[in-house]
């Protein structure tokens, strides 16, 4: 809260003062009680231009599926869910051979192995456990119809399921449908694994005891030298950050766990790396785009200058309130053709397996953000983590500094109050 | 071509120790075996030499091959019987050399 100047030159934004207290930048008192109500500060942030690069253009090594038939956080697109069963397809014989191997089959988003022991099928090489184990479903008395009506949409069973309408939504014909209905009605033996680790309910849950701010250890930790460095680059107007903020190390000890916040101004939630955009274009004319190397690598930056502060974001002015009400009805939301929403994931299922990878619960899903990824060799943040999501579901993502975005980081961050910052983090 | 290499070693030690030396340096390592969208071939970049030397002598050198993973860590012991100077350097595919050295203090 040390931010005294109020930058008048250059800058784009209507800026207006809040209302609250005014702003004593030599009283001690108000500059050193950090948990007495925030003196409010005028921060310059661009409110003109987008904080990502337009039109958004997805990751030249994802999936190229167009999915705008399906619902995404930003609009409703999904055909409704049946409200009856469906009568079997006349004159179609399933093949149980072909069914064997369309149930293993990773390229029509699943495969059903992701959530089902299935008994033999896939060889039984790293089933998940988000559903029932299958292996011998064959002997539950279950008929045809309801066989082929839970795969083609559950939902006129349950109206609460986790599971994708492959037939509603077009991931598998009839016929495909009939040939899994038939390779499930041999299964009548539990599954047999190679090792211990193939099953899903005796495999452990994962647990990183990697070093995460070890540069040794996590190449993430590079972007804080290359932070360092950029700190002092000066800008089109000949600023840098070092103009204005001459000790980081100080002065941001606790900001990014104060991270995401309703910004009234631009009528959204900004988080770390849409508030590097905004402000470094207004103060410096400098372009840090979100989802840029130089924007993640002083987001990890920043957060790494608050690193074990627990995280208190503010969840009870009316603008937080409102987001967080939003961000949660979006957690709920199904979207993709899989037909998934945040919360079943990491609700719901959360603490299970799906394939090889283990799904977390909310809490502690923030705190290392932004993180190193071992598999990627690159860093994400938590809008790219929200975009892969939407992607990984097949539904279409947002740009990362899309409004429904902030809400959702600002619902997640009030389930992750307290939870003490450690960035960069460092994960498969 | 390389980023700043990263070492870990001690900077003081007993005559007779045996230090761990670990290294890092931040680098593609392209094997030379992956395809772009197009299908063509990216073409091979790797460190394929590490030298380290104490007091102008060899001490540890690897010859490293595609296999070996971005960013290659190294890691290694060596006896110390005198203060000097470890010098470090990494060979890239093309020619360039990447250099790093540590000083240490020998009682």
């Amino acid at each position: 809260m040390t931010l005294g100047r109020i930058l008048t030159a250059g800058v784009a934004a209507a800026v207006v003062v809040v209302a609250g207290f005014a702003l004593q930048a030599n009283d001690p008192a108000v500059a050193k009680d950090k948990k007495a109500k925030a003196a409010k500060v005028v921060v310059p942030l661009d409110t003109k231009g987008d904080a990502s690069v337009r039109p958004w253009k997805r990751y030249d090594r994802w999936p190229t599926r167009d999915m705008a038939k399906y619902n995404t956080l930003a609009h409703l697109a999904s055909p409704p869910a049946p409200k009856e069963p469906r009568k079997l397809p006349e004159g179609l014989t399933g093949d149980p051979a072909k069914g064997a191997k369309l149930v293993a089959d990773r390229s029509r988003g699943g495969s059903c192995l992701a959530c089902h022991v299935m008994g033999p099928a896939g060889g039984a090489n790293l089933p998940g456990n988000v559903a029932p184990d299958l292996s011998e479903i064959g002997k539950a008395g279950r008929d045809d119809d309801y066989l082929f009506n839970y795969i083609n949409d559950a939902r006129v069973y349950n109206a609460e399921t986790v599971m994708p309408p492959w037939g509603s939504h077009g991931l598998f014909n009839d016929q495909e449908i009939m040939d899994m209905v038939a390779f499930l009605k041999t299964l009548t033996k539990p599954a047999v694994f190679k090792t211990e680790l193939d099953d899903p309910n005796k495999r452990p849950a994962p647990v990183e005891k990697r070093d995460n701010l070890d540069p040794l250890e996590n190449p993430g930790m590079w972007a804080v030298e290359k932070a360092q460095a950029m700190w002092k680059q000066a800008g089109a107007n000949g600023k840098s950050c070092n103009t204005c903020h001459s000790n980081p190390t100080a002065q941001f000890k606790t900001w990014a766990a104060s991270m995401p916040k309703w910004e009234p101004r631009l009528n959204k939630v900004l988080g770390v790396e849409e508030f590097i955009t905004r402000h470094a274009r207004a103060t410096m004319g400098t372009e840090w785009l979100m989802e840029t190397d130089d924007n993640r690598a002083m987001s990890v930056y920043l957060h790494f200058l608050a690193n074990g502060t627990p995280m208190q974001v503010d969840t009870t002015s009316p603008g937080a309130k409102a987001a967080i009400a939003r961000g949660e009805k979006l957690s709920h939301r199904k979207i993709g053709q899989l037909n998934m929403a945040c919360s079943d994931c990491h609700g719901i299922v959360a603490n299970h397996w799906i394939r090889g990878q283990w799904l977390g619960e909310p809490k502690g899903q923030l705190d290392h953000f932004p993180t190193w990824r071992t598999s990627l060799q690159t860093v994400w943040d938590i809008r790219q983590r929200f975009q892969w999501c939407s992607v990984n579901i097949r539904g279409d993502e947002l740009p990362p500094d899309a409004k429904e975005y902030g809400d959702l980081e600002l619902y997640l961050a009030s389930l992750n109050q307290g939870q003490k910052l450690s960035v960069p983090g460092i994960r498969h | 071509m390389a980023e700043k290499p990263r070492l870990k070693l001690p900077s003081e030690a007993k005559k007779g120790d045996v230090i761990q030396i670990k290294t890092l340096i931040p680098h593609i390592m392209e094997s030379g075996q992956r395809k772009d969208k197009e299908g063509k071939v990216i073409p091979r970049k790797i460190i394929n030499t590490f030298v380290c030397e104490f007091n102008g002598k060899p001490v540890f050198t690897a010859n490293l091959e595609p296999a070996i993973a971005a960013n290659p860590y190294i890691q290694f012991s060596a006896k110390v019987d005198e203060s000097g100077t470890f010098k470090f350097s990494w060979k890239d595919d093309d020619g360039t050399v990447t250099t790093a050295e540590s000083k240490i203090t020998v009682a």
